[in-house]
């Protein structure tokens, strides 16, 4: 049992990720802010439930998605799981090869190409069940483990939204790039 | 594609997440050593992750902790349990 005095000095350094997560998750900052705050009166509210030397930072983003589910997910227009349709292995690797023809380090300038905005466009455009574990595994570096944990879904049902989820990122990255004309033998 | 090629990129994901047997990872890194095409895709999956990492970060307002603090203690001296 963790002691709720301890908490802000406990918890209070894991702000800065948290809300890089909510403004990812509302794509707003008023409303990042707001999950923010709520996650942590929630979180200290609830400390003294909290198994001290367990894993705080995941016990918080736990939280962070449960506020955010609740609060936000009906207001969200995103696109559905079958808007996104089946899409091939290696997504981006394979278009980028098909379209010029690319050497490996032609494929790679292409990523050099992405600045924050694009990335963070792609990312935010995916339904949330796929930005959640992309988030959490690309960004935060959880486990899979944990992230099943963090969405309280089994670790079967993290990987297949991080295997599809990451190639939904890899199409929106895809057509980015063509809108920017980075791709085609020219590029 | 190969069987062995198609076996490789189903565990892309979970071998560049470190989240596999090493059993079998070291069958995998056995391919992807005789295979270029593979390793190649596999190094720009890697890429990719990491990228999102990269491009993915952002300042939180300076004014985000002081009203964290502030939430927290208001919350500490309303609360009747409390000290």
């Amino acid at each position: 049992m963790a002691d709720q005095a301890n908490f802000e000095k406990d918890a209070i350094q894991y702000a800065p990720q948290l809300y890089s997560a909510a403004l990812r998750m509302t794509r707003n900052p008023a409303d990042a802010e707001d999950v923010v705050q709520e996650t942590y009166l929630k979180a200290y509210r609830a400390y003294d439930s909290f198994q001290e030397g367990t894993n705080l930072k995941a016990w918080l983003y736990r939280i962070l998605t449960n506020t955010f589910i609740n609060r936000y997910r009906k207001q969200q227009r995103r696109p559905s799981e079958v808007e996104l349709g089946e899409l091939q292995d290696l997504y981006l690797f394979r278009r980028l090869g098909e379209e010029s023809g690319a050497t490996r380090s032609a494929e790679e300038d292409v990523l050099e190409h992405f600045v924050d905005e694009d990335v963070k466009a792609a990312m935010e455009s995916l339904p949330e069940h796929f930005l959640l574990p992309v988030y959490y595994a690309d960004v935060e570096g959880f486990s899979y483990k944990e992230i099943a944990e963090v969405m309280d879904i089994p670790i079967g049902t993290v990987m297949s939204r991080l295997h599809r989820g990451r190639k939904a990122l890899q199409q929106k990255l895809w057509k980015l790039a063509e809108e920017r004309g980075l791709t085609g033998p020219h590029a | 594609m190969s069987r062995a090629c198609n076996h490789a990129v189903a565990y892309v994901y979970q071998y560049i997440d470190e989240e596999m047997t090493w059993s079998r990872r070291l069958r995998i890194r056995w391919h992807l050593n005789r295979c270029g095409g593979c390793a190649d895709a596999f190094t720009f999956e890697q890429r990719v992750k990491r990228m999102i990492k990269d491009r993915c970060q952002d300042d939180p307002p300076e004014e985000l902790f002081d009203r964290l603090r502030t939430l927290i203690r208001e919350e500490a001296a309303g609360d009747p349990g409390a000290p």
